[in-house]
């Protein structure tokens, strides 16, 4: 017992002198997450498809935000989380969580002798009825939003968008020389509400 | 010969606590649905260091002097309450620390919430070994179960665990209830069947009212805590409305209730208290912890008056040890 907790210290207390060696990354400058400017939104019946235009002096002050903010990659978060797993970590260990809740679950109700004809023919059923419930996630999963959601038109501002919550869609970004042209959204307005998805 | 007797309408102290039950409930929903952020304020202010000194008090009654063939689960309980709680404020107080990334954060609360739930499920398997003809080991599987969702879903059930919190002095109640005023439990739980109601009129009247200015810091805190960053599709009026409404509950459980009906309870009468008037009590040890808490609750207060944001958090943080405390307690009533 003493050698266990005598390593556990000696463990603890090289960690200790492993994360003080890790040098501690600059402060990155606080640049400013946006620029200030003004989008105009117009709808265009003769546009085929939604276009953002952009000022080429706004794009040359991004470039600049952008390489300000360029320093600021958090090496320690690299050193600490490391492996790169830190997206599926939840999802595996939570698996294997759900798994030992199904095995224990089983042995359990095996030892409790609560199986009889009753009880499996129950446990049939919610077997069943479980696996109708997967496959309609499948359904459900597949279902795509409603179709004024699925391109930039006119009708992205319908009601039955607001409803969905958003919305997506092609867009071509361009670019102006005039200093003094805002930023511009052209969104196809035809009448059958079609645009290039 | 005719006897004639005299129907008279008397009320039974019963019904009494009943209607005074729903009262006060009818009352905090109007006043809290009305005044959320305000309300919030206020009982916190008032009411959590009492709160939290009342449920020592009770706890310390509850305690054996020998804990004899409960040795393993007490020492199993109270030591995991400490180790817990350490846990909690380390990761609580080092949070923003330059080594940790988002990640690293994610999967050390995920796996402090994964420790408190496999304590829970082997505090319950050890008191059902102490009942006789019980199996308490499907704590595991269920256990395991509530692990795997903190893990998939860890913003949710760090929530449930705030929404779940004021259930769990409701449940003491009842408990102690059975036990030492049995005859007022079919009225506790007419009063309890309210809450729902109340619940889904203010509901009702808030699912519609915009969200509540979060503009300061506080206010941010407060809206934060009832869930509006997690549940940004349901109006933040209605998550603090609730989430003060059944605090408020809570803190009237632990601070009026129990005391009133269990003797054992009342702060006053320290001789009820085993751990004082035993022989092989610990009297002096026993005073010393409670006044130390009266401290502490007298300190909040002169907190809450000086800065209330900083002290709130603060207090939210240490106020984890009362969370955890409150299960052995419980489990063993079961």
């Amino acid at each position: 017992m003493k050698r266990i907790v005598f390593a556990f210290m000696l463990g603890a207390a090289l960690a200790t002198a492993a994360f003080a060696d890790i040098a501690k990354p600059q402060k990155p400058t606080k640049a400013k997450a946006s620029i200030d400017s003004l989008l105009h939104i117009s709808l265009k019946s003769d546009a085929k498809q939604a276009r953002l235009i952009i000022p080429k002096s706004q794009l040359a002050q991004l470039r600049a935000q952008l390489d300000q903010m360029g320093g600021a990659d958090d090496t320690a978060a690299a050193v600490v989380s490391g492996t790169g797993m830190g997206n599926r970590l939840p999802t595996i260990v939570g698996g294997l969580f759900l798994s030992l809740a199904i095995v224990f679950g089983g042995i359990w109700f095996a030892r409790s002798g609560k199986l009889s004809l009753r009880t499996n023919s129950a446990i049939v059923v919610l077997i069943i009825f479980t696996a109708i419930g997967s496959a309609a996630t499948f359904v459900y999963g597949n279902a795509g939003p409603p179709p004024e959601a699925r391109s930039i038109t006119g009708k992205m501002f319908t009601q039955a968008v607001h409803l969905y919550g958003f919305g997506s869609g092609q867009i071509k970004l361009e670019t102006s020389d005039d200093p003094d042209q805002p930023l511009e959204l052209i969104v196809p307005n035809t009448e059958d509400g079609s645009g290039e998805e | 010969m005719q006897e004639i007797r005299q129907a008279r309408f008397e009320l039974t102290s019963a019904q009494v606590f009943a209607a005074l039950f729903v009262s006060m409930c009818a009352l905090a929903a109007i006043v809290i649905g009305s005044f959320p952020l305000a309300a919030s304020i206020a009982t916190v202010f008032l009411f959590a260091g009492v709160h939290n000194l009342m449920e020592f008090r009770y706890f310390a009654a509850r305690m054996p002097v020998r804990w004899g063939r409960s040795r393993l689960f007490y020492s199993f309980g109270i030591g995991g309450v400490l180790v817990l709680a350490a846990a909690y404020l380390t990761l609580y107080f080092s949070s923003g620390n330059w080594l940790w990334s988002n990640d690293s954060w994610l999967w050390l609360t995920a796996s402090w919430n994964t420790s408190f739930i496999l304590w829970l499920a082997f505090l319950f398997y050890l008191r059902g070994r102490q009942r006789p003809r019980s199996d308490w080991s499907w704590a595991f599987p269920v256990g395991f179960l509530l692990a795997g969702l903190a893990w998939i879903i860890p913003q949710y059930w760090s929530l449930s665990l705030v929404y779940i919190h004021p259930f769990v002095a409701m449940w003491f109640l009842d408990r102690q209830m059975r036990r030492t005023k049995p005859e007022w439990i079919t009225a506790y739980r007419v009063g309890l069947a309210s809450i729902p109601i109340f619940l889904v009129l203010l509901w009702i009247g808030l699912a519609r009212q915009p969200n509540l200015p979060d503009d300061t810091s506080l206010f941010w805190r407060i809206t934060q805590h009832a869930g509006s960053e997690i549940l940004p599709g349901i109006s933040s009026h209605l998550l603090v409305a609730t989430h003060v409404f059944l605090e408020t509950i809570h803190y009237f459980v632990w601070i009026l209730l129990i005391p009133l009906i269990d003797v054992k309870a009342i702060p006053w009468r320290i001789e009820r208290i085993p751990l004082f008037s035993n022989k092989f009590g610990f009297p002096k040890l026993l005073i010393g912890a409670l006044c130390i808490g009266a401290l502490v609750v007298a300190a909040l207060w002169f907190g809450f008056a000086v800065d209330y944001t900083r002290t709130r958090d603060i207090y939210f943080a240490f106020a984890i040890a009362h969370v955890l405390a409150e299960f052995p307690f419980l489990i063993k009533m079961l």
